[in-house]
């Protein structure tokens, strides 16, 4: 069920980068695919159960996976990344675009 | 050995952030950077035994550094060093060969990884750095292809970022090897990545256009190199699970005759290049265990073709025609545009002798046809009028010289391919080809429609890419 709602997720983003017709729209269903991602990430990484590993005197429960969650950080930090770089660049554009329809910034932009 | 191979995968980084603090040592600095490289690949050449790395028990980071890598990061280094070269005497900012080193030495990371999430950190690292290249010149077209660049490229490494979580759910490592024990779905998200971000196929036509409306330099190191490096862990994969070398295969065939079939009709020079590049990486596919020599091979002569197109006078072929170029550039392009045909005495020569070599017998045909269409495409460089004059940096000559000297040199590593069969063979296809062009192509005023280029349907047709790989993973890995 919810993996589920997690590919839902990840199908919405990815239509909307399809189907909006504004740019700073398409960036948001962008970082919505990614948030899909990343929960698929901790889903994988919670099959075994939820305990966080960390070495303490509680005793042994069912521990989460730590490899997957330690990995998506990095992914984390990389999308967020790139989101930054893509709105500076739709930030110059919006100067000369102020609608920042993408087909219209394709068709003035296409030689 | 793994002493030198951390601090070389570390040394660009680091190079690259005190270029920014030292703006006075910025060409030093990144020039010898390129020349590290390029001491640490022939360095593996000599070596001949494959090394592999673990970092962090066994869900850590796997290097896996041998003789295919060994292509790979040469061709790195010497098209990095020529495009420094290039650029040695503009008013290029050390912000731009920051850039360039950081880009470098993430390909480098690239051509060395074996398992998908330090792929995938290499791959993202390069998106951000040839974002950042590609926008360089602040002009409205330069950002919108930067943008168009990073959104396609970072789409894709989303669904490739699904692919590799199924991959550890399966073999509980992200290691490439565990692609053999992984379910359908996971290969082809994982190849839908790679093929996006290696320009392969109908999902690589973002390529032309981000390739040719960048600048001179930048089009030599992205079509050089970058490419390269989403093909490299393609044959990697190919390489090491056998179950996946027929897909790898398929795509090739398919990647070359697109490429080539755009290329011919083409009648902008950048464009046609970078056509061209999709092409030749179908050639690296098509023969996975040979594609080190062929890349190599490949990266030179396209980044010499960019740098030389970045001098010519006009973009148009239509103009060239009608406008005499200077002698020495004519033959620098002669040069390059004979060895990608396939010329004798040229690596490029040894390269598709090599391929045709190690194809199947059901990719021989179509891969021959790809051959003849690289010949009829480059007879348009070849036949352009010459004796005009033009003035160019000596730097330029530094850098092509370079380039064409590797191509030379490199002719030697298959010197077996001079056999009377195999010599009259190209030149039979250079023939043919030429003949095709004078008596069809020459006059073809056929436009190839552009709707497949723009951004939506370049998102779209990853999905459509996506389910065709999803039956391909079913019906090869039979279940």
């Amino acid at each position: 069920m919810l993996e589920a709602c997690i590919f839902a997720t990840i199908l919405c983003g990815f239509f909307g980068i399809i189907f909006k017709k504004n740019l700073v729209m398409k960036i948001i269903s962008m970082d919505v695919m990614s948030t899909g991602v990343i929960a698929y990430y901790v889903l994988v990484a919670s099959r075994d159960g939820f305990f966080t590993p960390i070495v303490s005197n509680a005793k042994n429960g069912a521990y989460a996976d730590p490899v997957p969650q330690a990995v998506i950080l990095t992914a984390i930090v990389i999308g967020f990344s790139i989101q930054a770089l893509m709105l500076v660049g739709v930030m110059k554009l919006a100067r000369d675009n102020p609608t920042l329809e993408s087909d219209e910034i394709e068709k003035n932009n296409t030689p | 050995m793994s002493n030198i191979t951390i601090a070389w995968i570390a040394l660009p980084f680091f190079l690259g952030f005190v270029i920014y603090l030292l703006p006075k040592l910025d060409r030093y600095l990144a020039l010898s950077v390129a020349l590290v490289s390029a001491g640490y690949a022939s360095q593996l050449f000599v070596t001949q035994s494959p090394l592999t790395l673990k970092l962090l028990d066994n869900f850590g980071v796997t290097l896996a550094i041998d003789q295919l890598s060994g292509y790979f990061i040469l061709t790195n280094a010497l098209v990095t060093t020529a495009v420094i070269l290039y650029c040695w005497q503009t008013d290029k900012t050390a912000f731009f060969y920051t850039q360039t080193i950081i880009l470098h030495g993430s390909v480098n990371a690239a051509f060395v990884c074996a398992d998908f999430i330090s792929l995938y950190v290499a791959l993202e690292v390069i998106s951000i750095a040839a974002f950042l290249l590609i926008a360089y010149p602040r002009t409205d077209r330069s950002i919108w292809v930067a943008l168009r660049y990073l959104f396609v490229s970072n789409v894709a490494m989303l669904f490739y970022l699904v692919g590799a979580v199924l991959v550890y759910q399966a073999d509980h490592s992200f290691s490439f090897a565990g692609l053999r024990v992984a379910p359908p779905e996971a290969l082809a998200l994982i190849f839908l990545g790679l093929l996006t971000k290696g320009g392969i196929f109908v999902s690589g036509l973002w390529l032309p256009l981000t390739h040719s409306e960048s600048e001179t330099p930048v089009s030599a190191m992205l079509s050089g190199v970058v490419v390269k490096a989403a093909v490299y862990p393609l044959v990697r994969c190919a390489l090491m699970v056998n179950e996946v070398d027929p897909i790898v295969r398929t795509f090739g065939v398919g990647t070359a005759l697109l490429g080539v079939f755009y290329a011919v009709f083409e009648k902008d020079t950048k464009r046609m290049l970078a056509f061209h590049t999709v092409s030749q990486l179908g050639f690296i596919l098509a023969a996975p265990s040979v594609g080190g020599f062929y890349a190599l091979t490949h990266g030179l002569v396209k980044s010499a073709l960019f740098l030389i197109a970045g001098v010519l006078p006009s973009r148009n072929f239509k103009e060239l025609q009608h406008q005499a170029i200077a002698t020495p550039i004519w033959i620098a392009l002669v040069i390059a545009s004979f060895s990608i045909s396939g010329f004798p005495l040229l690596s490029g020569f040894g390269a598709k002798v090599l391929t045709t070599k190690n194809l199947l017998p059901w990719q021989a045909i179509a891969m021959n046809v790809a051959a003849l269409g690289t010949a009829i495409s480059f007879a348009k460089f070849i036949f352009l009028p010459h004796g005009g004059t033009a003035d160019v940096r000596p730097a330029f000559w530094a850098a092509v010289s370079l380039l064409i000297g590797g191509l030379i040199l490199a002719n030697v590593v298959y010197y077996d391919a001079y056999t009377v069969e195999n010599i009259i063979k190209p030149l039979a296809t250079i023939g043919i080809g030429w003949l095709a062009y004078f008596l069809v192509f020459k006059h073809s005023v056929f436009k190839l429609p552009r709707v497949l280029e723009r951004f939506e349907h370049l998102i779209g047709v990853m999905s459509l890419i996506l389910i065709l790989l999803f039956w391909k993973g079913f019906v090869w890995l039979g279940i």
